[in-house]
């Protein structure tokens, strides 16, 4: 018998106890004292868990969802206005332009920086020499300040002075107004992007890399697969719910792009790398619009909800 | 003499108290019963030089004449100020002195988080003696005083006079017409077009900023006179927005991304440039990056149908609802007097908005601040109606679609007067 038959006999006891709940009798389970007292200790310990949860997430959920139908702007106290919010939001031709460069940004970065990732992963994972130098070069990105980082990146990207500049001169290319000009504005943005996100996607490739069980390479390679061929064929599908973990958090992270548009285009030039989340900013604490804030906040949540949903039946599917 | 100063300004602000108004809350100070706990909230004594004058110099002297009042200081930069106003506000935890900048204290005394100034004695009039009318004005909201100026900060044109004398000219532009005629001939391209220097630069400055002082020499204003409309979409806007376009597109004296506003040196420093729109402050910068191009730094106002200078500036406010009135206001008219004035706008290469400070040290040995304050009477501030805040962020996309030729001025201007207007009826 191999291990994927069911036994005959504890196949019959579980059908009898899959009886149909409605006409099953319906048996008290009694609870014993210690089994109380440690549900109560469980319930005791996620208290404070639960009333942060509730206090800092769940209120300011359902309140945005209420202010996205109020006009709210601070000084007075919000009024009830239906769903007039939305629908100038989506005949606000710079909110819209801000969806657009949102759904740009995310198509780009984050397909880039997760094959980016995977590959420094796997050469990560090699034994290389410094190997511990690579991680925490490649890692570093995600750990400074996205303030400080988007500094150097004015630099690098100055037209004047820029190092990027620099290298296109000597390879006798034009140099570019990257970050002024709106050809290259967004472009510019999601090269950064996409490199500031390489370094926790990688991390998490390598905890899984080395989850991935040595034999399989081993039987690959006595059956003469090349190194790319067992990338394909094992190290890819093996990676898979960790590709499904990065994909969510990435889509995630880039719809909510904030700080390095606020440091490096301020939106600009002309509306050419605003985002959803800056419409959001400029709403709130540069207009006091909070209801719009809100409702922008809601359409940016219904966004990340809908792909996050998508992607999970595809994965699921795939399954 | 800071403390006699210091003395004398809330003397003077209490006899005018005495003459304008009446009841309780207009009678002069005694410092002995000014007593409490405010909280300040300040855009400028940021960092370190900025914290030092504020708590080891200015603080003191304060406590000296006030030993019942202490001061919290919460200090945050205008980048953040929005932020910051807009939590207190809501979180009812409003600061009891607020400095803010022109164009905010509408927004602010409209919805009631400003206490009116003529309560505690201040008066237009009064005020008028002091300052200028457009700085008194900044101050103010529907007719009533809420705000009483310390610092300005000003925008207008700056030659490099060795390189127009190179080019023949001896004297910085007098109209639009030989702005673009010098501007042509002080540009500088290599062989391969790039540009080297350009003519007259305008990037380097906030876009908004950079249109409004144009707007302002072409005789433009930003709203009508009551602030509810906009008026920047006249001719004169278009004007003042077609000439930067030109200036760009036509002439070709400055490309789009050749300076920006994250420059470290202003390019009238290092020669990138032969005239742009500048601050004040780049006297200072100069003074700092290289002595010796000071000489040649010529600051002229930009002449086309009027005479083309803009100021912002920082002014102090009371809250509405201080729970120590009177020590905040202690603090607002210390902050304001002389004294105190003058050494925060040193500390920051700024313009004192006090009149009779022109003839102080510090002016006389600054050309630009100098400069500044001797043409005060033709500078003119952005904002207007309470909306202000609101819509003034729209103001840069608007500009440079126009300097990019993604749309005409005329489809810039008004297409952002649709937006400022339905804020205004909003």
């Amino acid at each position: 018998m191999t291990t994927t038959e069911r036994h005959p006999i504890r196949s019959a006891e579980a059908a009898a106890k899959q009886v149909s709940p409605s006409t099953a009798p319906k048996k008290r389970k009694r609870i014993s004292t210690a089994e109380k007292k440690r549900r109560r200790a469980g319930w005791l310990m996620i208290t404070p868990s639960v009333i942060h949860v509730g206090l800092w997430t769940l209120i300011p959920v359902i309140a945005t969802f209420y202010l996205s139908f109020t006009d709210y702007g601070i000084f007075a106290a919000p009024k009830w206005i239906w769903f007039d919010n939305y629908v100038e939001m989506f005949n606000d031709a710079v909110f819209m332009q801000s969806i657009g460069n949102t759904v740009w940004y995310t198509f780009w970065t984050v397909p880039v920086s997760m094959a980016v990732a995977v590959v420094v992963a796997v050469l990560l994972n090699q034994g290389l020499k410094l190997q511990k130098f690579y991680r925490t070069a490649f890692f570093l990105p995600q750990v400074t300040a996205t303030v400080a980082i988007a500094m150097v990146w004015l630099w690098i990207f100055n037209p004047q002075y820029g190092l990027l500049n620099a290298m296109l001169e000597t390879l006798g290319l034009p140099g570019q107004a990257w970050l002024v000009d709106p050809q290259w504005a967004l472009p510019a943005v999601i090269l950064v992007g996409a490199w500031q996100g390489i370094g926790i996607k990688m991390l998490i490739y390598i905890a899984a890399l080395q989850n991935i069980d040595e034999s399989l390479y081993e039987a690959a390679s006595l059956d003469g697969a090349s190194s790319i061929r067992k990338f394909f064929s094992i190290t890819v599908p093996m990676l898979k719910p960790a590709t499904f973990f990065v994909f969510i958090i990435s889509i995630i992270g880039a719809f909510q792009v904030f700080d390095q548009i606020y440091v490096l285009t301020d939106g600009g030039p002309a509306n050419a790398t605003t985002m959803m989340t800056y419409e959001v900013y400029r709403s709130a604490f540069q207009e006091f619009r909070m209801g719009m804030a809100s409702a922008q906040s809601v359409v940016l949540f219904a966004f990340l909800l809908f792909v996050t949903l998508i992607s999970r039946r595809v994965t699921k599917e795939e399954d | 003499m800071r403390r006699t100063a210091s003395v004398a300004m809330v003397a003077l602000l209490g006899l005018g108290l005495a003459a304008c108004s009446a009841g309780e809350a207009d009678a002069d100070l005694n410092p002995d019963e000014v007593s409490g706990e405010i909280s300040l909230l300040t855009p400028i004594f940021e960092g370190s030089p900025g914290q030092d004058l504020l708590e080891d110099e200015l603080l003191p002297q304060f406590y000296e004449e006030y030993p019942n009042v202490t001061v919290n200081v919460d200090y945050t930069t205008y980048g953040n100020l929005n932020e910051k106003l807009t939590t207190a506000v809501v979180s009812g935890l409003v600061p009891d002195v607020m400095l803010m900048g022109v164009g905010w204290i509408e927004a602010f005394a409209d919805k009631g988080v400003l206490a009116d100034l003529g309560e505690l004695g201040l008066s237009e009039d009064e005020l008028k003696e002091s300052y200028t009318d457009e700085i008194v004005e900044a101050g103010m909201w529907d007719g009533n005083v809420y705000a009483v100026p310390i610092m300005l900060d000003t925008r207008f044109g700056v030659a490099r006079m060795d390189i127009l004398k190179e080019a023949g000219y001896d004297s910085p532009p007098s109209s639009w017409e030989e702005l673009i005629e010098i501007a042509e001939a002080t540009t500088v391209r290599s062989d391969n077009g790039s540009l080297e220097r350009a003519g007259f630069d305008m990037m380097s400055l906030d876009a908004r900023q950079a249109f409004e002082t144009m707007l302002f020499s072409a005789g433009g204003a930003l709203f009508n006179e009551d602030a509810t409309e906009p008026a920047f979409n006249s001719d004169e806007g278009v004007a003042a927005l077609g000439l930067m376009a030109d200036l760009v597109n036509k002439y070709e004296v400055e490309d789009i991304g050749f300076t920006s506003t994250d420059d470290i040196v202003n390019p009238l420093i290092n020669g990138r440039a032969a005239m742009g729109i500048a601050h004040n402050n780049l006297w200072t910068q100069a003074l700092e990056a290289d002595e010796s191009v000071l000489d040649d730094l010529e600051p002229f106002v930009i002449q086309g149908d009027a005479s083309g200078m803009f100021f912002g500036g920082t002014l102090a406010t009371v809250a509405n609802n201080s729970k120590n009135p009177q020590a905040a206001r202690a603090l607002l008219e210390f902050l304001s007097s002389p004294d105190a004035a003058l050494a925060a706008n040193e500390q920051r290469g700024n313009v004192p908005a006090l009149t009779e400070l022109l003839d102080s040290d510090y002016v006389q040995s600054n050309r630009f601040v100098q400069f500044a304050m001797e043409n005060l009477d033709v500078a003119q501030r952005e904002g207007g109606p309470s909306q202000w805040l609101e819509v003034r962020g729209d103001f840069a996309p608007a500009v440079q679609g126009a300097l990019l030729g993604q749309k005409t001025p005329e489809e810039a201007l008004d297409d952002l007067a649709a937006l400022v207007q339905t804020a205004i009826d909003r």
